[in-house]
């Protein structure tokens, strides 16, 4: 029974790792910018293909290609920002869903035009490929991903602590005008914050690759949980998304296998509106 | 104002013409409707389906078509279960249609078919294997491949009848572990293997259920490792199957025997995906590939020339679900129109019923009989049943029943280990 716990801590964490290198993205682009970003899992998506494709037309590894996957990503989180977020940014919120959601329904299809409905998968050496200790199974690509979403989650926290660009996103994200008024230049500020959270989402997109499978749906299967883990680290600290991810990682893992694993959503659902209910600003989040 | 009225004229005229000339036409040509998801993601196997039936069509045509006239089909395209609703209608009432030829996906079946029924249209399915298509009481609705539940109870019949044996077991003691995604599909197959392994008195140590949207199987792993199942009884889509095999192995699960019931394990992906670690998995599906000894001489003639035209047609060996279109339309072609004598829904109605293929008389080597429509299972194939295969070095060997198979089945899967030492349980 003791190696049953373990074992499920143990696979809790490592997928809650994954979740909260998803989430991270998007309680930055929620924190600072106050914009839903309903394109997250598209960008996720975006993010497989282009993993799979450098593996499959250059032979670039998963991980290597995070150092191709990474810049490009921002870059294009920083396009994204100036020609569709930009203009909406201080539109009514339903607008700004408006326009989330159709940036998530274009990105869907065009996928699925260029790509087709197939399912993509790089198969490499080390994905199946498994430590074992005392009876305890760890995935390999898994523990990869998850050292590396704790080192990146790192770097970035640095980031915002340390540099004058970090200060200026953690301002922006407390107080809009007085960040406005110490002469921050807030657009360009959205700008590369917006980037900072598509590039880890690209992150997440090339470690998820020898994990699992690209097909044009992907995102929405992982987004759905990365929104609960935001409202759980409640909306804007990253850490809170850190923790979240972990925990709701480590929740699936034991109710899918004491419960049912028909039932884990309904679990992470639960746990969702008792959040919204008794702790509105989640575990970690401001009031 | 006048410019409304003159593009309302315009219109009507239209519609007007778009109704009449498909009746002109009609005289000529036996048109049919072929209702499948020609776009969106369940378009490749849809169109897959299709290709084998207008194989079925070109050969009838090429000796002159039927009654003297060539068949023609009209597309409808069900993208959805909705679209494939008004699709049905568009083909019944705008282009005078008295016979639906569809539809591969048992949802866009089962939506569709209602319209047919409703306008006593006849509804011809190839392919789509869900149970309750055909438990509705239609007239006017006919299939011919076998249905869902055929595919969970087999699976259980051979692990009792050959897995247990083969391995010396008790088949009352043998632990049965189930799992399914939660669609129609998986639901309908899945919980036909668990009531059948219950009613027969096999252990079923887990009935496991995940939603499609699923990213992690740990759970269920764990799970059947944790009762010690014997068997594994799995029906799965493609990214689910493919996940549940790439955790089992980091999991390191291990038992003596896994079916799959369909989809994800008799897919060329299968393979690809994972070399020879898909072998030893059995699969359940309408067969290819199966002794020619079952096969009337008639019909090993008309498979061998089925596969030379597709493989012409289409460039590459028809599959499954292209044999499936092919049965379903040859069926239909060679033994119901001829019969009836005109597309009236009535005549085929009539013809249907009265006809009884042999076994050993479709390529499937099934037979052909109708159950009538006070029967429970009012239009469905009585005489369609799937065939168990098993991956052996990267392709699929009917395995049983014995009489289909061309090879043995080799039990039991070999562990996680063994496969990592690269034993193998083939006979050379």
């Amino acid at each position: 029974m003791l190696t049953i716990v373990l074992q499920l801590i143990i696979n809790g964490l490592l997928l809650g790792g994954i979740y909260a290198l998803i989430s991270i993205g998007l309680t930055l682009i929620f924190g600072v910018l106050e914009i839903i970003n309903f394109a997250h899992g598209e960008f996720l998506m975006l993010s497989m293909y282009a993993s799979y494709w450098l593996f499959q037309l250059l032979g670039v590894d998963p991980y290597l290609s995070l150092l191709v996957v990474i810049p490009m990503f921002f870059l294009i989180g920083l396009v994204v920002q100036r020609i569709i977020i930009q203009p909406i940014i201080h539109a009514p919120p339903l607008n700004q869903i408006f326009v989330t959601v159709g940036l998530s329904l274009i990105l869907q299809n065009a996928a699925l035009f260029f790509w087709k409905a197939d399912y993509r998968t790089v198969r490499t050496a080390y994905s199946t490929l498994c430590l074992k200790t005392s009876g305890l199974m760890i995935s390999f690509p898994r523990l990869v991903a998850f050292v590396l979403a704790l080192a990146i989650i790192s770097i970035l926290l640095i980031f915002l602590k340390r540099t004058y660009t970090g200060k200026a996103i953690r301002a922006l994200a407390q107080e809009r005008r007085a960040a406005m008024l110490m002469g921050i230049n807030i657009y360009g500020t959205y700008r590369i914050a917006f980037g900072i959270g598509i590039a880890c989402v690209g992150a997440a997109g090339a470690m998820l690759m020898p994990i699992y499978y690209a097909f044009p749906t992907v995102g929405a299967l992982f987004v759905l949980i990365a929104f609960v883990v935001v409202v759980l680290g409640g909306y804007n600290s990253l850490v809170g998304a850190l923790i979240g991810g972990l925990i709701i990682g480590i929740v699936e893992a034991f109710s899918g296998f004491f419960l049912s694993p028909h039932l884990k959503e309904a679990v992470y659902f639960v746990i969702f509106i008792l959040i919204l209910v008794f702790r509105p600003t989640g575990l970690f989040g401001r009031g | 104002m006048r410019k409304s009225i003159t593009a309302f004229l315009v219109a009507s005229l239209l519609v007007f013409v778009l109704c009449i000339s498909p009746a002109a036409i009609a005289a000529e040509k036996v048109r049919i409707g072929a209702l499948f998801p020609f776009s969106g993601p369940l378009a490749l196997l849809g169109q897959e389906s299709f290709n084998g039936a207008t194989i079925a069509a070109d050969m009838v045509n090429e000796k002159g078509g039927i009654w003297g006239k060539e068949i023609e089909w009209v597309k409808g395209d069900g993208v959805d279960p909705k679209k494939a609703m008004t699709e049905c209608e568009r083909l019944i009432s705008v282009q005078g249609l008295k016979l639906i030829f569809g539809t591969y996906s048992s949802s866009r079946s089962y939506a569709a078919s209602e319209v047919a029924e409703r306008n006593k249209v006849i509804y011809w399915e190839q392919g789509a294997i869900a149970d309750p298509i055909t438990e509705r009481g239609f007239k006017y609705l006919f299939r011919t491949c076998p249905r869902a539940s055929q595919f969970g109870i087999m699976a259980v019949d051979f692990a009792m009848e050959v897995v247990a044996p083969k391995l010396g077991m008790d088949p009352m003691e043998m632990k049965v572990a189930i799992m399914f995604e939660d669609s129609l599909y998986g639901t309908t197959v899945g919980s036909s293997a668990a009531k059948h392994a219950m009613e027969v008195g096999m252990k079923v140590v887990g009935t496991d259920s995940y939603s499609l949207k699923i990213v992690d199987l740990n759970p269920v792993v764990m799970r059947f490792k944790a009762r010690e199942a014997d068997v594994i009884i799995a029906t799965s889509y493609l990214t689910d199957g493919l996940l549940f095999w790439r955790q089992a192995r980091e999991g390191d699960l291990n038992v003596k025997a896994f079916i799959g019931t369909g989809a994800c394990h008799g897919m060329p992906e299968w393979a690809e995906t994972f070399g020879d670690e898909a072998n030893y998995i059995f699969n359940i599906d309408p067969a290819i590939g199966i002794n020619p000894e079952v096969l009337s001489p008639k019909t090993r003639e008309v498979l061998k020339e089925f596969q030379e035209r597709f493989n012409k047609k289409f460039g590459h060996l028809p599959a499954t679900h292209a044999s499936l279109g092919f049965v379903g339309a040859r069926v239909l072609f060679e033994e119901v129109l001829p019969r009836a004598g005109s597309l009236d829904p009535e005549a085929v109605r009539e013809a249907a019923l009265q006809v009884n293929i042999a076994k050993g008389g479709t390529i499937f080597g099934f037979g052909v009989k109708f159950a009538p429509p006070a029967h429970p299972a009012a239009g469905q194939n009585l005489l369609a049943h799937p065939a168990l295969m098993q991956w052996q070095e990267q392709r699929m060997w009917v395995v049983y029943p014995v009489e289909f198979s061309l090879r043995d089945p080799l039990l039991p899967l070999p562990t996680w280990e063994e496969r990592a030492k690269g034993i193998t349980r083939f006979v050379k």
